[in-house]
């Protein structure tokens, strides 16, 4: 059906006695696109998500997935939908393929050896037979993929999918989403790693307390974000701080132990590295601290406006933020 | 608003493909019992239920006492149905709420205490199939149940005790294939109490999303039952009580077999089932499946609840046990007391190798009463039965008083015990120099309230 979006929600409400968690929200996620849903804690992802899955009802707007209007838990809508929302939850006394298998059984039992497949493809295929109970977060959560996966669906509602895996884990699955998105599947994905999203998201949107704050492809972002955060090693430090004060849009300062680090629009970034190349000032070492996509969530998501941190500090603050939950 | 427009090939597809929604149901069910298999509670039910009738059979076996209490009790080592209906009686009492609450009233909490609600709501079956595959699947488990306790008691009865016919709730002896065929319909027509409590734990544990309250709240139901049966005098309240189908057949194990008891009951079963399932169903699609309000831990501040509200309304029933025409009354246990009597004497007669022709009648009075109470409604009685023995001199009749303490419960159905003075031990010689049961020593029976 061609010009189906796979997700279009709108003017979204969902309240909870006084707290409104959905605010008039509205949502396209296309086909074939991995979207990254942004926000810090308690902006409304886990609502929105349960809300596409019909597991809550809307106080106001509507809500279509692959073209079919939601009507609740359990609707057709929900066909060809998976993924999960919050950590997979599975049947502890039951084992990881007894899980999958009883799954599959409500879809209608799926293809011989499509369980064994997902399995292996989550790398869970040695510890198929212990009960679930035993299971580590981590396999739980490469269980819950798998589980996603027996449905062969064609949109992916996936919520912190890295959550509890290893780095190792958590860059198989990353490449498994864009692995997905290239067959056309489309993925949203919220997550509070923002590296794990800006390595496969084509698209974001932000919200904040409910509501909408950003949304748009990752080319918008990168041209609309507030400056990077750079760490900066030169052969002669307080030279280099100079010349960036001359660079447009560079702003420069010393981090508490002393290091360079500098906020850095994208498109200056150029002109500064020549600048200190013409000045004969060595660069040692440029570290990106701060992407775009961070200092866009940062900027974005929290109280204080990023273009009057110092580089340092809008660093510090988003490399603490990093390790909250989403 | 957003970047893209990438279209989808195909659209919509049709939903779990190839699946009608029997099939979807039926899915659901499948699932269902998969689950129930694999939990070591349901387990444990089921080499109890396999296993205790046996145990049951050999405790009996090596000693000497018998439950007389329970109906047909008296006779458990004389007749392989007697141990089966015995067991019925106390599974009616206990073990099928039991059975009721460890297969239903977990089912639904326990999605909440996993939190796996969102797991299967997110796949191909609705909140509707699973409600019924939930609901089907628990129904399954509980009769598969009650039918292994059946085979299982009537397989250690007649292993144990052998086939001998009862002796039925109107003093005569049964043949071996009608007492297995009252036996057989008697566990059958358990069925639909037994339903009723699975619908009852389902609603609890809907309810309550706390595992214990489903499986503790159909025994706390079946102990205030138990309570509310043992007084008041009369019957609407005790009719409608979710456990009084368990009583229903033993109008069937008389002479005169009455039905109005059982239909009625059945009836009343039909109803709680509908009133149950109905009201989870109500509750359950009305709620919202939130992490949050749906991971309740388990706690024991719920079932005191339950346990607080249970004791109100068993105070607001045994109110209302009075209300309705009195089933329990003088005229009925004197009738009912009397026709027993004179067919256990026969049937004594027998067995020690006297000639009692069929039909043969005693001449026999019997007079109940309640010591210090009105003589109405279940509870304690005693019954004077006076027996004219015709004689061959001067005084035509010889009159005989055999003395009875009888204990009638709220269906009709009563024990009467005599002291040993008055008609010998519980035991006695028959003509063929063996020890039987003294048919006159514990009598039962069974008379319509209605």
């Amino acid at each position: 059906m061609p010009g189906v979006e796979a997700v279009t929600a709108s003017g979204l409400v969902k309240r909870f006695e006084t707290t409104t968690a959905v605010d008039e929200l509205d949502l396209v996620v296309a086909a074939g696109q991995v979207h990254g849903l942004l926000g810090a804690n308690g902006a409304g992802k886990t609502t929105l998500l349960r809300l596409l899955f019909g597991l809550i009802a809307p106080d106001a707007g509507s809500i279509r997935l692959l073209g079919r209007p939601l009507g609740g838990p359990g609707s057709a809508a929900l066909d060809h939908v998976a993924g999960f929302v919050e950590e997979p939850s599975f049947y502890p006394y039951l084992t990881g393929a007894s899980n999958l298998a009883l799954l599959a059984k409500l879809d209608g039992e799926v293809p011989a050896g499509l369980i064994d497949e997902v399995l292996e493809r989550v790398g869970l295929t040695e510890r198929a037979g212990s009960r679930v109970g035993s299971y580590s977060t981590g396999m739980r959560q490469r269980l819950g993929i798998a589980a996603a996966l027996l449905r062969t669906p064609r949109l992916l509602l996936l919520d912190e999918p890295t959550s509890g895996l290893d780095p190792g884990g958590a860059r198989a699955v990353a490449a498994l989403v864009r692995e997905l998105a290239d067959q056309g599947v489309a993925v949203l994905l919220s997550s509070h790693q923002i590296g794990e999203l800006e390595k496969v998201c084509d698209a974001y949107t932000v919200i904040r307390d409910g509501r909408v704050v950003w949304d748009g492809t990752a080319a918008q972002l990168t041209a609309q974000a507030p400056a990077s955060a750079y760490a900066l090693a030169t052969s002669d430090d307080d030279r280099a701080l100079v010349i960036a004060a001359g660079v447009p849009g560079v702003r420069a300062g010393r981090s508490p132990r002393g290091q360079l680090a500098m906020s850095v629009p994208e498109a200056s970034l150029d002109a500064l590295v020549l600048a200190l190349g013409d000045a004969r000032v060595a660069v040692r070492r440029l570290e990106l601290l701060v992407s775009p996509l961070e200092s866009m969530f940062f900027a974005l998501s929290g109280d204080e406006k990023v273009d009057e941190l110092e580089p340092y500090d809008l660093a510090e603050r988003v490399l603490a933020g990093a390790g909250a939950d989403g | 608003m957003s970047a893209g427009g990438v279209a989808i090939e195909g659209g919509a597809a049709p939903r779990a493909p190839g699946l009608s929604l029997d099939q979807r149901v039926l899915a659901a069910y499948e699932t269902e019992l998969l689950k129930l298999r694999s939990q070591l509670a349901v387990r444990l039910l089921v080499l109890v239920c396999a296993v205790g009738p046996f145990a049951f059979s050999a405790l009996l076996k090596v000693q000497s006492g018998t439950p007389a209490d329970a109906l047909f009790g008296a006779y458990v080592h004389a007749s392989g149905f007697a141990v089966s209906l015995v067991v019925m009686g106390f599974a009616g009492s206990w073990g099928f709420p039991l059975i009721a609450g460890l297969v239903a009233g977990d089912q639904f909490a326990s999605e909440d205490r996993h939190n796996t609600w969102k797991t299967i709501l997110t796949r191909s079956c609705s909140l509707g199939e699973l409600f019924t595959g939930k609901l089907l699947a628990s129904a399954t488990v509980a009769v598969a149940m009650l039918t292994l306790t059946m085979l299982s008691s009537l397989a250690a009865g007649l292993i144990l005790v052998g086939g001998h016919g009862l002796v039925d709730l109107s003093g005569n002896l049964e043949s071996a294939g009608r007492s297995l065929a009252l036996t057989i319909v008697s566990w059958a027509l358990c069925v639909l109490p037994l339903l009723a409590y699975v619908s009852l734990a389902a609603l609890f544990s809907v309810a309550s999303r706390n595992g214990i309250v489903g499986v503790v709240g159909p025994i706390v139901i079946a102990l205030a039952t138990t309570l509310i049966d043992l007084i008041g005098k009369g019957v609407w309240v005790h009719l409608l009580l979710i456990g009084s189908a368990f009583g229903g057949m033993y109008g069937l194990f008389t002479t005169h077999p009455f039905l109005g008891p059982l239909v009625i009951t059945s009836l009343v079963s039909l109803v709680w089932i509908a009133a149950c399932v109905g009201a989870a169903w109500f509750i359950l699609r009305r709620r919202d499946f939130l992490a949050g309000s749906a991971v309740r831990a388990p706690s024991w501040h719920a079932p005191l609840r339950v346990v607080a509200a249970t004791t109100v309304i068993v105070a607001v029933l045994a109110v209302a046990t009075n209300l309705g025409p009195v089933g329990i009354t003088q005229h009925r246990l004197n009738a009912a007391i009397g026709g027993a009597f004179n067919n256990v004497s026969l049937l004594q007669q027998r067995l020690i190798g006297r000639i009692a022709p069929a039909g043969a009648k005693l001449d026999v009075q019997p007079f109940c009463n309640r010591r210090g109470a009105k003589s109405q409604g279940p509870g304690d009685w005693l019954c004077n039965v006076y027996v004219y023995l015709p004689q061959l001199n001067a005084v035509p009749f010889q009159r005989t008083n055999v003395e009875y303490d009888v204990s009638v419960r709220y269906d009709g159905c009563y024990k009467a015990q005599s002291p040993p003075t008055f008609i010998g031990g519980p035991t006695m010689t028959d003509r063929r120099g063996r020890s039987v049961v003294n048919p006159l020593f514990v009598v039962y029976g069974c008379f319509n309230t209605l």
